[in-house]
């Protein structure tokens, strides 16, 4: 472990159980979490229960700079369980890149992550989050951000190589004029993945929108749940697409609206199919294989193709 | 270069093309008019191979070998490309990575000068006329290709843009000598670009194949397609030319 002086970035980095690496520059606090809930006690008040393992991490002023965290699973059957907590100060506007992997294909590991982001008055986050995982591994991930009055929120979360069995949960909590963007991009194969989003306008004017993509290869079954629910006057809109590549595909999109202010507009769209045939055709009458047409396809619609 | 034989085609079960009979040499402009539904369409999709186009009878001859069995990206990779009269949007990719992903030659970007920054953005999603025919246009260029078909050239364009795509087809395809296939319904594009065979499709036939394009386009104008088929002259202008 170390904290290293004049280092422009902030990271944290754990493989397995062992944190290698934790720093921060002025204006950031990164502690681990069990240091932070012995150390901070108001911390306790966000954390559910004393943390095993995870990361704290404190915006206190902006940063130019983005604050990374990584967690790896290197060995056979290992069982991670982080708890993670984020507060971004009144505000402060920052960007979290967070990677969540195992280093070999085939480890039959376990990763269980809860996290916490709270983002207080006038702050805003932009935050990455990239999964990749071997063919028998197990995951859950569920996160709940707390948005107070004006703070903006910008969620990409993606999944391209997928464990056997990955649950996402994120619940959102969204006070006046805050704003939540949610876009979650995954692709399933040879296993199965269940999503769940709930998002809660609270607030007057709060605004918050859920889009997902999803691919489902062969052997392989994704299961959504997305709602929102209007207290104050906000607008939500639920965008849901999903593509089966294979005969052996499966998806479930289950989008849900509840309106309990009658000045809030609440919207979905949601559609599941195949690729186009005129798309293919398109793309090979450029010299494009049938299976290059597909990956390009399949990269675009989750949103990934470098120039 | 490409030569047609007795070419019929089936689209859903349905007889669209019956007996085409066309040859495009090296260099040469044919464009073929024809009617909505005619089949003028179905041609060029079938001279690319897309499945739903199935060949009953005949064959398609590219540079002297039978392309009727081939994929689409093995025609495309022979020389043949296709420009799409309402090509579909292919979300989340730039027109930047397909054309670096697709290009045989350099393209002098200032040259064309796209606005919007229409590189950057999605293959064809929100793209007006003019972005539409102007990234297809890149895209032919990118392939360098030795037959360019373009399916309804006008379809969507007005009249500056389509005299800029007129030039550019001009500079770049024609004095490369690259063959070309034009659909088009305006007579000031076959006044451009002075095609060698006019080509008339009717009901799935080609009734015309003539080399005297002013000659069929008055007939046109005055008389409809439908004179084309009645014309006493048709024995002048055979179906191949």
């Amino acid at each position: 472990m170390k904290n290293a002086e004049n280092v422009k970035s902030a990271s944290y980095v754990q493989i397995n159980h062992e944190i290698r690496s934790i720093f921060a520059r002025e204006g950031v606090i990164l502690l681990s979490s069990p240091e932070a809930y012995a150390t901070l006690e108001w911390t306790r008040n966000y954390f559910n229960q004393k943390p095993i393992e995870g990361y704290f991490i404190w915006v206190k002023k902006r940063v130019d700079y983005p604050i990374s965290t990584c967690f790896t699973i290197s060995l056979p059957e290992a069982y991670q369980n982080p708890t993670n907590l984020v507060v971004v100060e009144k505000d402060v506007a920052t960007e979290i890149y967070s990677i969540c992997n195992a280093a070999k294909p085939v480890l039959n590991a376990e990763h269980k992550g809860y996290s916490k982001v709270i983002l207080r008055e006038n702050s805003t986050l932009k935050m990455k989050h990239f999964h990749n995982w071997g063919k028998n591994d197990y995951v859950l991930s569920s996160i709940e951000f707390i948005l107070e009055k004006g703070a903006r929120l910008s969620s990409f979360y993606k999944c391209i190589n997928p464990p056997k069995k990955f649950k996402i949960e994120s619940k959102t909590t969204l006070d006046n004029e805050s704003s939540a963007d949610f876009e979650t991009a995954v692709l399933a194969k040879n296993g199965e993945i269940e999503m769940y989003d709930s998002l809660f306008l609270n607030g007057e004017k709060s605004s918050g929108m859920i889009k997902l993509r999803m691919i489902s290869d062969e052997n392989s079954k994704i299961s959504s749940q997305s709602e929102i629910v209007a207290k104050g006057g906000g607008k939500g809109h639920i965008d849901c697409m999903g593509l089966l590549l294979s005969e052996s595909s499966f998806i479930n999109s289950t989008p849900k609206l509840v309106n309990a202010n009658k000045n809030a507009v609440l919207t979905h769209e949601a559609a599941i199919g195949k690729i186009s045939e005129e798309e293919l055709n398109y793309l090979r009458s450029r010299g494009l294989s049938k299976d290059e047409a597909v990956n390009l396809i399949v990269t675009g619609f989750l949103g990934e193709v470098p120039v | 270069m490409l030569r047609i034989e007795n070419l019929s085609v089936k689209v859903h079960d349905k007889e669209v093309l019956r007996n085409i009979n066309l040859e495009i040499k090296k260099g040469e402009v044919h464009v073929l008019l024809g009617p909505n539904a005619s089949g003028k369409s179905t041609l060029t999709y079938s001279i690319m191979g897309f499945p739903e186009y199935e060949i009953i009878n005949g064959k398609i001859l590219f540079e002297g070998k039978d392309i009727t069995q081939l994929l689409i990206e093995e025609r495309a990779k022979l020389g043949i490309a296709l420009a799409f009269q309402d090509p579909p949007a292919i979300k989340g990719v730039k027109l930047s990575h397909l054309l670096k992903r697709i290009s045989k030659q350099p393209l002098d970007m200032n040259y064309f000068s796209p606005d919007n920054n229409l590189l950057e953005r999605e293959i064809n999603v929100g793209f007006s006329g003019g972005e539409k025919k102007l990234s297809e246009i890149m895209q032919i260029l990118s392939l360098n290709p030795k037959l360019a078909i373009f399916d309804e050239i006008d379809a969507g364009l007005d009249v500056i843009n389509l005299e800029r795509l007129m030039w550019i087809i001009r500079d770049k395809l024609i004095r490369s000598g690259v063959s070309l296939l034009l659909i088009t319904h305006r007579g000031n594009i076959l006044q451009f670009l002075e095609p060698e065979v006019v080509h008339v499709l009717l009901q799935g036939e080609v009734v015309c194949s003539s080399r005297n394009w002013r000659k069929t386009w008055r007939t046109i104008l005055r008389y409809g397609y439908e004179k084309c088929r009645e014309c006493k002259k048709r024995e002048l202008c055979p179906n191949q030319p």
